[in-house]
């Protein structure tokens, strides 16, 4: 191979160095007129006056519109429960009320101010534990009469989606354990915080809407534009642009359909909606809060025998595809060791705050925190060595998992383990970390590559270049530009220059199921590699006559196509394509793919939306940070990843990905949340008061990809882009606890958080 | 908004006089841009002063005077050389490197902010501002110049023009420290300078303590100063300075820490800065080395 693995530049980056990208907040066709919302206040409460008529006779209004002008409909991906616009309660700050297009933005704004909103405030349920209670307002008194898009689930009153799993046997192991250790931890919002915040054009025309976009997800704009204004989803075309990140943030609809009604109302005039980055942030579908509360039960031993697991997450005001998710805690209960009899409940919980969504390594970041922090504690409880303590439980090739799911590979985790020691041996560690302040800290974890299709139609161009057209999204990762660009490469023997890739359009190319979990380069490249394999077959076939060999004798490389053996009187790839194109017509193939779920047991749990983890991967994580005695400030001083990924394709996009995820993951860990006031506000609302860690804040990740192609991948590739961020918060928060000798249970571990816990324990041994 | 484009000190004062308080000095404009773009000011004159060569001089020549427009790049760098590293050390701070390119000693004095970077070792240096107006020109000290968050006694026709520092003195040492959520990019959650003088047996003979974020303005500590003149360094003469510090001081709760944060960290700050400035001025120090 030649292309695959190698290191080449990604075809995107000289037009984003030089500027020349159009991203989405760019976009900009003629005769554009601009759009702003008018947002809730407060975070609960009942409209009970609404009067527009002041708006609509501002200088340069083209429509003011609100629940009143919309179809009376819900929409959502898995339940629908929102409507387009708030019609007689808001339920979180910042949710949209009415919107208002105007020929500028400062007209639209202008406009926007003089609407009379008048809202009798309700107060807001923003305590998990609160939400759960009876005593609690319940946020969807008509809950029971939304509609799920993808079958019902159990849920009810606060209750906005849950997974329980009770198996034979845990009451009777936790009775037999010797004693039993517990936890609880919480955790704050995290926000995506991409550069570019959300946008987009939209055009009524024709009965159709064409909407313009950044978007992880653009099919699913199409479906949730579609739901909101009660037309068929292809009516609805929506095309992508190119994004400036989004990190799960942008896999669901957000303004796309209020651009779309607006445009309407306007008489079809383009119209542009960007959020402020204030509204992006309060209305942004964050990693959601939660508590996790973890139960351990040790034989006389200390071996792990019986393991509970309770979640209580925040789902926001609306679920978007939270529901789905809640199950992920049954495939994270125990991490990567064997515990026993395991119990799990998992609880999504409606408050009066911004719906949360999807952050790259979904409710694993603190599914895996709870469990690492529980492992050390526990192996600190029994006096063991954290890491031989981890191995002695870790699961084994041909594992059996609380759903039935069998992980045959488990083995990666133990060579995981390995070349983790061979970076940075542990008693080595260990030992240079042993003074004070200093700590180090392991972790592992498994996790999913996300199985949903995608489609992509390969074509040779007379020239002999390669264009692929498929709706498949770089979100910024590479996966288009460096992943399938250097499958689709390798196997027509042409340089990643030659080969052009569409930007997504739901009219031109086929369903693809957004850039997510991972997927893009594992099942997008699938399909490309199958649309190339019909290339190459109809390639052969014409060469073979052109050069009189059989089909099978024709090899295809460097760009030329050419007879077995002398490849200097070959024809060239355009050669080809002309010859073809005015023979047999013009050569093309078509490729699409899914993984199927790996076989589980439906009966195991209830709500088990997510039932099984296709195309596992395997990661072990080793921090070391140093601690600031006199400020409590962390800085992480080695990171080591090691990490399954199947196959590089791409060299450079890989480590762009781990670094990348690694970098989230220290920033969940020490430096970033939305903090939730008890009002149901947020508190961080820009990016002066959101700490972002920033490059100075990060060491050089050290990296090595650990390499079992799975046989359904395109060059055996399994997933990499989304699960480097899973360990970040785990390695790191046990290894400031190695530091500074406390516990420390809630994240992020700011350096207030860290000398608060020194000052308490300097105080404690005073006293 | 107009912008009056000016290419001498003259037309600057000139600008000024005409305009008063509807005019605006722009510098760097990292301050000035962001105030706009929020509305917290709305000058009807803009007067750029970045291109006044006359201001963006250091001279070194027994004191150190430095002139209003010498950017945190420049101090950053050193420019003032071995005395003033807490100058340097504070400067490196302002922001990112974006900022100190184009960031000026002047603008952040004069924008008065209570987490100014650059304030609290501009204190501890005894600096004398310089104003001019078309009328002449005054000397204030640098304390006396500031009066709450972003208020000076600057007269609304005066520019900055310089920074006069009290000259370097033989076994002295003078250290910034900044407290922050991360290493760039950051306002101060707390901001210490120290500088300390000893004599030849190791007593301090002159003493300098100021701090920023925990008042409405950079502030120095007198109390805790005189407690370190004439004195050796130890371990229980320092708690007593904390607790001067902390005496002196109104720490408040906000969004990027709490007070008891604030007050947690001046102990350990007092240390930290003494055993630095100790160092610095080649004398013995008593604080143990996880504090430096
Ligand atoms: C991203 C960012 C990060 C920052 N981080 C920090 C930080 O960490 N620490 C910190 O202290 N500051 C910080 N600042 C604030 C700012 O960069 C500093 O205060 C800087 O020193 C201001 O200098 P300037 O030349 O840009 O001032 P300008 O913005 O041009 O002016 C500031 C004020 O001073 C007045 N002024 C300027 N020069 C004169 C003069 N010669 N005579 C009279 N009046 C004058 C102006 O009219 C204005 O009121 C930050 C700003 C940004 C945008």
């Amino acid at each position: 191979m030649t292309i695959v693995g190698e290191r080449f530049r990604r075809t995107d980056g000289e037009p984003k160095a030089r500027g020349e990208a159009i991203f989405g907040v760019d976009y900009l066709p003629q005769g554009t007129i601009h759009a702003v919302l008018l947002r809730s206040p407060v975070p609960s409460g009942r409209i009970v006056g609404l009067d527009v008529s002041a708006a609509k006779a501002m200088p340069g209004v083209r429509a003011v519109i609100s629940a009143a002008d919309v179809p009376d409909t819900r929409a959502g991906w898995v339940l629908r429960e929102q409507p387009l616009f708030a019609r007689d309660r808001v339920r979180y700050e910042g949710e949209p009320v009415a919107g208002i297009a105007a020929d500028t933005l400062e007209q639209a704004r202008e406009a926007r101010d003089t609407i009379r909103l008048e809202i009798e405030e309700t107060p807001a349920v923003v305590d998990l534990d609160y939400a759960l209670s009876e005593d609690s307002p319940v946020l969807h008194p008509e809950w029971e009469s939304y509609v799920p898009t993808l079958g019902e689930y159990p849920r009810g009153r606060n209750v906005a989606a849950e997974c329980i799993s009770d198996p034979e046997g845990v009451e009777e192991a936790f009775e037999a354990a010797e004693r039993i250790i517990e936890d609880e931890y919480r955790v704050q919002r995290q926000y995506q915080a991409y550069i570019e915040p959300k946008g987009a054009v939209a055009i009524y025309q024709g009965g159709r809407y064409e909407v313009h976009t950044a978007h992880q997800f653009p099919f699913n704009v199409r479906d949730r534009i579609a739901q909101y204004l009660d037309i068929r989803p292809s009516q609805v075309r929506v095309i992508g642009h190119t994004i400036g990140g989004g990190f799960g943030a942008k896999l669901d609809a957000s303004i796309e359909p209020h651009a779309c009604a607006l445009s309407r109302a306007a008489g079809g005039l383009p119209v542009k909606i960007v959020n402020t980055r204030t509204e992006d942030m309060i209305t942004c579908p964050s990693r959601e809060d939660a508590i996790t509360r973890i139960r351990t039960g040790l034989d006389k031993d200390g071996n792990m025998i019986a393991r509970e697991l309770v979640v209580i997450a925040g789902n926001g005001a609306y679920s978007g595809e939270m529901p789905w998710l809640a199950s992920i805690a049954l495939h994270c209960a125990r991490g990567v060791y064997r515990a026993g009899p395991t119990r799990v409940k998992s609880f999504l919980v409606y408050t009066n705050t911004a719906p949360t969504g999807a952050f790259r390594g979904v409710n694993g970041v603190y599914l895996y925190h709870a469990v690492e922090r529980h492992m050390d504690h526990i192996a600190s409880v029994l006096g063991r060595d954290r890491r031989e303590y981890r191995l002695q439980h870790l699961f084994e090739p041909g594992e059996v998992l609380l759903n039935d799911q069998v992980l045959d590979d488990a083995g990666i985790l133990g060579e995981a383990f390995d070349a983790v020691e061979e970076a940075a041996p542990w008693e080595e560690r260990l030992a240079a970390t042993a003074g004070p302040m200093k700590g180090v800290a392991i972790g592992a974890a498994w996790w999913v590559t996300n199985p949903m299709p995608g489609t992509a139609t390969v074509k040779l161009n007379e020239d002999g270049t390669i264009g692929v057209i498929t709706a498949a999204t770089d979100n910024g990762s590479g996966a288009v530009n460096l992943g399938i660009t250097q499958i689709v490469a390798e196997k027509l023997g042409v340089q990643p220059e030659d080969v052009y890739v569409t930007m997504p359009d739901t009219d031109a190319a086929g369903f693809d199921a957004g850039s997510q979990g991972s997927r893009t380069t594992r099942i997008v490249g699938k399909a490309a590699s199958i649309a190339s394999d019909e290339v190459i077959g109809k390639i052969k076939q014409t060469a073979s006559e052109l050069l009189e060999a059989a089909p099978s004798d024709i090899v295809i490389a460097d760009g030329k196509v050419f007879v077995a053996g002398s490849p200097d009187s070959g024809l060239t790839l355009g050669d080809v394509a002309m010859a073809a194109t005015w023979s047999v017509g013009p050569i093309q193939g078509t490729g699409s793919f899914l993984t199927p779920f790996p076989d589980f047991n439906p009966g195991c749990a209830t709500g088990l939306m997510f039932p099984s983890f296709p195309t596992p991967t395997y990661h072990v994580h080793l921090a070391e940070v140093e601690v600031d005695p006199v400020t409590g400030a962390v800085k992480v001083t080695r990171y080591v990843v090691a990490q399954e990924v199947g196959k590089v394709i791409s060299p450079n996009g890989v480590y762009g990905q781990v670094s990348g995820g690694v970098t989230q993951g220290i920033g969940y860990a020490l430096y970033e949340s939305l903090r939730i006031g008890e009002d149901g506000r947020y508190q961080e609302r820009n990016l002066e008061n959101y700490r972002l860690p920033l490059a100075v804040d990060i060491p050089r990740v050290e990296f090595s990809p650990l390499e079992h192609p799975d046989p359904d991948g395109p060059f055996g590739a399994k997933g990499v882009g989304e699960n480097s961020v899973l360990l970040g918060a785990a390695v790191i928060a046990n290894a400031v606890v190695d530091a500074i000798g406390v516990p420390i249970d809630r994240l992020p571990i700011t350096p207030e958080v860290v000398l608060k816990a020194i000052a308490a324990k300097h105080s404690a041994a005073v006293a | 908004m107009k912008v009056r484009r000016v290419t001498t000190t003259e037309q600057a004062l000139e600008a000024l006089a005409e305009h008063g308080s509807a005019a605006q000095p722009l510098a760097g404009g990292t301050d000035v841009m962001v105030q706009l773009s929020r509305n917290e000011i709305s000058p009807d004159v803009l007067v750029p002063i970045n291109d006044l060569a006359e201001l963006s001089t250091v001279e070194t020549n027994g004191g150190v005077r430095v002139g209003a427009l010498v950017t945190h790049e420049t101090l950053a760098k050193g420019a003032l050389g071995s005395g003033y590293r807490s100058i340097a050390e504070a400067a490196h701070t302002v922001g990112g490197w974006q900022t100190q390119a184009v960031g000026t000693l002047g603008g952040n004095i004069c924008n008065a902010s209570p987490a100014a970077d650059t304030l609290p070792p501009l204190l501890v240096h005894d600096a004398e501002l310089e104003l001019r107006s078309s009328g002449g020109s005054r000397t204030l000290g640098l304390e006396e110049f500031l009066v709450g968050r972003r208020q000076t006694r600057r007269a609304p026709d005066e520019l900055l023009v310089s920074v006069g520092l009290t000259p370097g003195a033989p076994r002295s040492g003078d250290v910034y420290l900044k407290v922050g959520r991360r290493s760039a990019v950051e306002v101060a959650i707390v901001g210490l300078a120290m500088r300390l003088v000893f004599d030849r047996n190791e007593i301090v003979s002159k003493a300098r303590i100021a701090l920023a974020s925990v008042a409405a303005v950079p502030l120095r500590v007198r109390a805790a100063e005189t407690l370190l003149e004439g004195e050796a360094l130890d371990g229980h003469l320092l708690d007593e300075v904390s607790a001067a510090v902390l005496g002196a001081t109104s720490p408040i709760d906000d969004l990027r820490a709490s007070a008891t944060y604030r007050r947690l960290l001046v102990p350990g700050l007092v240390r930290r800065a003494a055993g630095v400035c100790a160092r610095r001025a080649g004398v013995s120090s008593p604080v143990e080395e996880a504090y430096q």
